[in-house]
């Protein structure tokens, strides 16, 4: 079953939940996106499962069934979730919000492997996180927004677009004073983080590592020597981490902070909490790092 | 500017038995001279055809109703619309461990809803 997310628009009209209209996001920026601009005007839903990444999950025939079904179904695009081509979606009421950013997206490494009769051969793609880059972030909610004033005529669209554009211009400017000068070279655990990086001067070098797991100690040496490689001080987390990984990373004399990658809801608040926080916190790591 | 070499290294070391690949892959239903069927194409995205590999066709339970080869990126089955009733579920996997799915419902074959 789909499950719906926004539970605090949902909580705030019970009365109104039935006959609303139902908007299908595929990830959880463009879901905060569709509840900004819908209000309660409709019902928001995540057709990803908790707990499960967008990027990896594969729904059964009736979750599709659901989806097809959505008054409206919202995508992040630029490969962000692999489902969304593997199924039929009415065109009609889909609306890929990535769609326009194609000159602003990020090249993701290139994997030569070989297996198989085919022999080597590569993988490449894009970067898919474009929300974390409020700039792009705002032209999302922007091309989302006629699509979604056609699908709930009684949302004031209009009204909410230009607050949810200011909302992120302000958490745009604040990102933009983390780092002034040349850029600062950070590690995440996960590589989720191109346009966070490109867009407010940090110098990211990714790895990927399993949430929520201490890592072992060939994954510390790993750290380590790319810390000692890159010059990176601090390392960012996409969720808390056991206290256990803290410590280890800790030991090798790096600074930590969380920041979410937020394809999925973040575990408090929301979308813009969530960034705030993570910028709070990555600015806290980074003065530690200069101590 | 992202590092590549031992985020990539780590990325292989860690994807372990997951790191499946994927193939795109096509169903429809088609008219024929001995009833209705559905057609499978597979193709990577780089263009290139799988030249062998398996598809597996479940239903929306789960429960694998048959499998068949796919020769030159394409196969082809008869259409048993009870079976298919709550739609298909067509996953191709290519011989060189390449995969793929599409997701037939009950819509896509014809029998109403959106």
């Amino acid at each position: 079953m789909i499950r719906a997310t926004l539970a605090a628009l949902l909580l705030a009209a019970p009365a109104a939940a039935q006959n609303r209209p139902v908007i299908v996001a595929d990830s959880y920026p463009v879901a905060y996106f569709a509840g900004r601009l819908a209000g309660d005007a409709a019902e928001v839903r995540l057709a990803v499962p908790e707990g499960r990444d967008p990027a990896s999950w594969r729904p059964g025939l009736a979750e599709i069934v659901e989806i097809q079904a959505a008054d409206l179904i919202v995508l992040n695009g630029s490969g962000l979730s692999d489902w969304t081509t593997r199924a039929a979606l009415p065109r009609a009421r889909t609306v890929d919000t990535g769609r326009g950013l194609e000159g602003d997206l990020i090249a993701t490494d290139t994997i030569t492997h070989s297996h198989g009769a085919e022999g080597s051969h590569s993988h490449e793609g894009v970067a898919t996180h474009t929300w974390l880059d409020l700039g792009l972030a705002s032209r999302q909610a922007e091309a989302l927004a006629p699509a979604l004033a056609r699908a709930v005529p009684g949302a004031d669209v209009e009204g909410a677009l230009a607050a949810l554009l200011s909302d992120l211009s302000a958490l745009d400017a604040a990102w933009d004073g983390l780092v002034d000068g040349e850029p600062v070279p950070v590690i995440v655990s996960h590589p989720r983080y191109e346009y966070l990086g490109a867009a407010y001067g940090l110098d990211v070098s990714a790895l990927d590592w399993a949430a929520g797991a201490v890592p072992d100690a060939d994954q510390l040496a790993a750290l380590g020597a790319l810390a000692a490689e890159t010059g990176a001080r601090v390392l960012v987390w996409e969720a808390e981490p056991p206290d256990a990984a803290r410590a280890a990373v800790a030991a090798l004399g790096l600074a930590q902070a969380v920041v979410p990658s937020l394809a999925v809801p973040p575990v408090q608040g929301d979308f813009a909490a969530a960034m705030q926080a993570g910028l709070t916190d990555l600015q806290a790591a980074l003065s530690d790092a200069v101590r | 500017m992202i590092r590549t070499a031992l985020a990539a290294l780590l990325a292989l070391a860690l994807a372990g038995p997951a790191w499946a690949h994927r193939v795109n892959v096509f169903a429809s239903v088609q008219d024929a001279e001995a009833g209705e069927e559905v057609v499978v194409e597979a193709k990577f995205s780089t263009g290139r055809i799988p030249a062998l590999g398996e598809v597996v066709v479940e239903d929306a339970a789960g429960t694998v109703l048959a499998t068949y080869p796919l020769e030159d990126g394409a196969a082809r089955f008869p259409l048993d619309r009870a079976a298919a009733a709550g739609g298909l579920s067509i996953t191709v996997r290519t011989d060189d461990d390449h995969e793929g799915y599409w997701l037939l419902t009950p819509a896509d074959l014809g029998e109403g809803g959106s």
